[in-house]
């Protein structure tokens, strides 16, 4: 038979709550560690205990992190989920299944590996054969697939960090599942892992532990979060790297944490810093996001930086939420009643989670508003390929603060709102230093600080805020661009997509059909976006949600004769982005362009 | 020019005249009681030598909450959004704790839409002063009741309340809040000692403020009318306030029985007995006077709770000395040493 090797999918079927996520992480990390490409998506419910439970670990030579479009091996432990699992495999799939879970294996056209899981880690310990039997798998795939032995001790070592117990018997249980196959079955599919050179060293970390790393070297002064996921990780993130990033030698800290009541009070709490001097932020997801609406345009109107950062998970309402999505750009972009407009900066990767993180807090106190940070939960929470993190190439930016009392002096006038530099950004003095005494207010006010009424105050006031937050555009991260000698057809995309679309462009290749990439990686737009449009005849819009939300703030941004150019590309069932999904998508949408 | 002689301006510990402490012209109705507690706050302040600088007035949104505009016009304030002050305050005071903060709030904004963020300002300890300036009705919509509005109360226009009220004080008390006074818009005297008093304290002070509304509330029928909290006014105690740099020694010690207590900041409040003695360290003392009060329709005013053991939110944040706001960009970003260090540790 021949083999294939490192090009295939796996998914392993279990309840929520059964130690399966170590068990995975241990397969993960042993296959990562051989230099084989890969990556794993946690399909988890919102539930403590009994829920099924998928993990997508995807082989793959070219670097594909997407889930693949199909399962070529199949783990089956849950009995929930045993027959629809079963069921949805195509021909020749290979399964591995627990023989103790009283579920029938009634496919005879796949490769079944039946394996006692149960029955073998009772005999290790009975009183936590539950927990044991999901390392019995990663034995049995360990021996089938032939992965080093040496590497998975070291990731089950890594997993269970000085907890001798622990790892003498996750070793135990997965020498039994080893020596089950090799002792009682043969060897009888075609996947195998090669073992391939490790270039650049590289380790796994989720995106929502890069942001937290980001917001720490970025100078944070105050986090208030409300636990909610996918964003909590982020929050503990920070608070579990505090001590030895913000702690001096008497273990006092230079970043505050609070644990806020409420979305509301969180970004209370985030603008008060904010209005104080200080780098504040919070971390939350889309039903947050909703409730802080109206701080965010109090923010917005009195000019306060303020930092926010939106895992995304799917929505409306509560939605789903232990699934992924790209649903809340408008919502970020235009936050708030009344005219609003937010700088948002979009991540597509670990490094940029990173980057971005100490970035907000720059942007933010520079253009003297809210700034969001958009991740999403596959970014946020699953765990990615990173060669390491780069020290912030900018010093501090902490903006127009007046601080001394000679540089408040040689204003010839000072007015809190006075568009003294042109550039619609005003200068700001903090409470407790007596300089420009004002009330900041959520009402209309003039340009210096007194509430107004009167219709050029509010006409001007708003005209310079759209200028203020307009002249950003050029300033924040610049799309990344991948381009195709006269190409015809671009795609613009954004986040977490960035880890699909090298494999949506293989396919679209394979058909004939070149495409220029655009990654957008902030709002309001880069200048580049509408130069790539240009250079274009016809560009996709393509995103994680169901109504093309980017591509609605291009169409009303865009001048008219670039607007026509335009198609938009959305889907979104929660699963993390399948290239195969988006692929046809794209060339239905070609199709009816007759390009 | 005059040949009189120029009447020496008075001035306070701090060598400040009050007009240092004085703000905007009032757009409040005449005769509104929440002016008279911006003249109480411009009163105390001076008074007590604060440096004007040094304080931040904080509000929410309503009548009330427009008041920072009339007072203290050398500090910043923020008038925030409704009935969210509190974690604004909260904000703010993790960034720069050393600031005075003084919140003042309408009893819409602290006992409806921000009750829960007055609950968890006061379960933090927070430093500051809460003054709700408390009238019983929503003044800027024109005369809706409010959670405050006493049982048989009737407003100038409409029914009788019959929906039972939040006692606010009663509310902090059971809450663990460590300074919990309540007082009228015209009892200057007590207001200015408990503002004080307050100002002094370390940790979450409210002082509910009975403040008539002279427009919608100010009817015979309304229990919070001036002319019905002047006749129905229980006072637990005189109150007078010692401030720090005035030797007790130098004030005339009352006749009677009295009792002081010490603040944070080597001030004092002394509580001269009435009639019977309240101990304001007993929360149920406080409350059995607030029970007893509302069962005869009458409302208690003085020092009802005191605790100075209670650590503040500053302690329990774990943070350096200096206000974080003050500490500087290299101590805030971590070198690029201990980068390399995170990455090393990631690749192990």
């Amino acid at each position: 038979m021949e083999t294939i090797a490192n090009d295939f999918t796996i998914n392993i079927a279990t309840a929520n709550g059964t130690g399966s996520q170590s068990a995975n992480l241990i397969l993960l990390q042993s296959l990562f560690e051989m230099g084989v490409p890969v990556s794993g998506k946690n399909m988890f419910p919102s539930n403590i205990s009994g829920l099924p439970t998928w993990y997508i670990v995807r082989l793959s030579d070219n670097g594909y992190q997407a889930p693949g479009n199909r399962t070529h091996i199949q783990v089956l432990l849950n009995p929930a989920t045993w027959d629809e699992d079963l069921a949805s495999l195509e021909p020749g799939s290979v399964v591995i299944w627990n023989e103790n879970a009283k579920m029938e294996m009634n496919r005879e056209d796949v490769v079944s590996y039946p394996i006692p899981m149960s029955a073998l880690a009772r005999k290790i310990n009975p009183k936590i054969a539950k927990l044991v039997t999901n390392i019995i798998y990663v034995g049995v795939l360990a021996e089938l697939l032939g992965i080093d032995q040496e590497e998975l001790e070291a990731a089950v070592a890594k997993q269970f960090k000085g907890k001798a117990t622990a790892i003498e018997l996750n070793i135990t249980a997965l020498g039994l599942g080893r020596d089950y196959f090799k002792d009682n079955l043969s060897k009888n599919d075609p996947y195998v892992v090669e073992k391939r050179v490790i270039e650049k060293p590289q380790f796994f970390i989720e995106g929502n532990e890069a942001v937290a790393l980001g917001c720490l070297f970025g100078g944070v002064q105050m986090l208030a979060w409300y636990p909610i996921t996918p964003s909590s990780s982020l929050a503990e993130g920070i608070i579990n790297y505090i001590p030895q990033l913000r702690t001096d030698d008497d273990g006092n800290a230079t970043c505050a944490v609070i644990q806020a009541e409420d979305e509301l009070a969180a970004a209370g709490m985030v603008l008060g810093a904010g209005w104080a001097g200080g780098r504040g932020m919070t971390a939350t997801s889309g039903p947050g996001i909703s409730l802080m609406q109206e701080f965010i345009g109090l923010g917005y109107f009195a000019e306060i930086p303020s930092v926010f950062w939106d895992v995304n998970r799917v929505g409306p309402s509560t939605g789903l939420p232990t699934r992924t999505q790209q649903s809340d750009i408008s919502m970020l972009y235009e936050g708030s009643h009344g005219d609003t407009q937010h700088i948002v900066l979009i991540p597509g990767t670990v490094e940029e989670c990173f980057e971005f993180g100490w970035k907000a807090f720059d942007y933010s106190e520079r253009y003297q508003t809210p700034v969001f940070g958009l991740s999403d939960l596959d970014l946020g929470m699953n765990r990615w390929a990173c060669e390491g993190f780069e020290y912030p190439d900018q010093a501090m930016d902490r903006g127009k603060v007046v601080r001394e009392r000679e540089v408040f002096e040689a204003f010839e006038e000072f007015g809190r709102y006075l568009d003294v530099d042109g550039d619609g950004i005003p200068y700001r003095t903090l409470p407790g230093s007596g300089m420009d005494p004002i009330l900041y207010r959520g009402t209309g006010h003039n340009p210096k600080g007194v509430y107004s009424e009167k219709p050029d105050d509010y006409f001007e006031l708003m005209q310079r805020l759209k200028r203020k937050i307009d002249g950003a555009r050029d300033d924040l991260p610049a799309p990344i661009l991948r381009e195709e000698d006269e190409c015809e057809i671009g795609i613009i995309y954004l986040g977490s997509m960035e880890n699909t679309i090298q494999e949506i462009d293989d396919i679209l290749e394979a058909t004939g059909i070149k495409v220029s990439q655009c990654r957008v990686r902030a709002l309001p737009l880069h200048s580049g976006v509408e130069d790539f449009i240009r250079r274009h005849e016809m560009t996709i819009v393509l995103e994680i949600n169901r109504d093309g939300q980017m591509y609605g703030i291009l169409r009303k941004e865009l001048p008219n004769d670039l607007i026509t150019k335009l198609r938009s590309v959305a889907y979104s069932d929660g699963v993390p982005p399948r290239a195969g999904i988006y692929a046809k998508l794209i060339l239905e949408t070609l199709k009816e362009g007759d390009i | 020019m005059s040949d009189k002689p120029a009447r020496a301006i008075k001035l306070n510990v701090l060598n400040e005249p009050k007009d240092s402490y004085t703000g905007g012209k009032s757009s409040l109705c005449p005769g509104c009681g929440h002016d008279q507690i911006s003249n109480v706050i411009i009163s105390a302040a001076w008074e007590n030598g604060i440096e004007p600088h040094r304080v931040a007035k904080m509000s929410g949104i309503g009548c009330s909450s427009k008041t920072p505009a009339y007072y203290l016009g050398q500090s910043h304030g923020f008038n925030t959004v409704h009935g969210r002050m509190p974690s604004v305050t909260t904000g703010a005071y993790a960034i720069n704790k050393d600031l005075l903060y003084i919140g003042v709030s309408g009893d819409g904004d602290s006992a409806s839409i921000g009750i829960g963020q007055l609950i968890h300002a006061i379960r933090r300890n927070m430093d500051m002063v809460y003054i709700v300036e408390n009238n019983g009705v929503y003044g800027l919509t024109k005369g809706q009741y409010s959670a405050t509005a006493d049982i048989g109360s009737k407003k100038k226009k409409g029914e009788p309340n019959k929906t039972q009220p939040i006692d606010l004080c009663a509310l902090a008390i059971n809450l663990g809040c460590t300074f919990v006074a309540r007082s009228f818009s015209g009892s200057k005297k007590q207001l200015g000692s408990l503002l004080k008093a307050a100002m002094s304290h370390k940790g979450f002070a409210l002082i509910d403020v009975i403040s008539p509304c002279v427009t919608f509330n100010n009817n015979d029928e309304s229990m919070r009318s001036y002319g019905y909290v002047k006749e129905n006014e229980i006072t637990l105690h005189m109150t007078d306030y010692i401030p720090h740099f005035n030797p007790v020694e130098e004030i005339e010690v009352p006749e009677g029985h009295f009792r002081d207590i010490e603040l944070h900041d080597g001030s004092t409040i002394r509580l001269e007995t009435i009639s019977a003695e309240h101990d304001p360290g007993s929360a149920v003392a406080a409350l059995t006077a607030l029970h007893e009060a509302e069962a005869s329709q009458k409302h208690v005013t003085g020092l009802l709770y005191f605790d100075n053991t209670k650590p503040s939110l500053a302690e329990d944040l774990g943070l350096v000395d200096t206000p974080l706001v003050d500490v500087p960009n290299e101590v805030l970003r971590p070198n690029r040493e201990t980068l390399d260090k995170i990455n090393a540790a990631l690749h192990s």
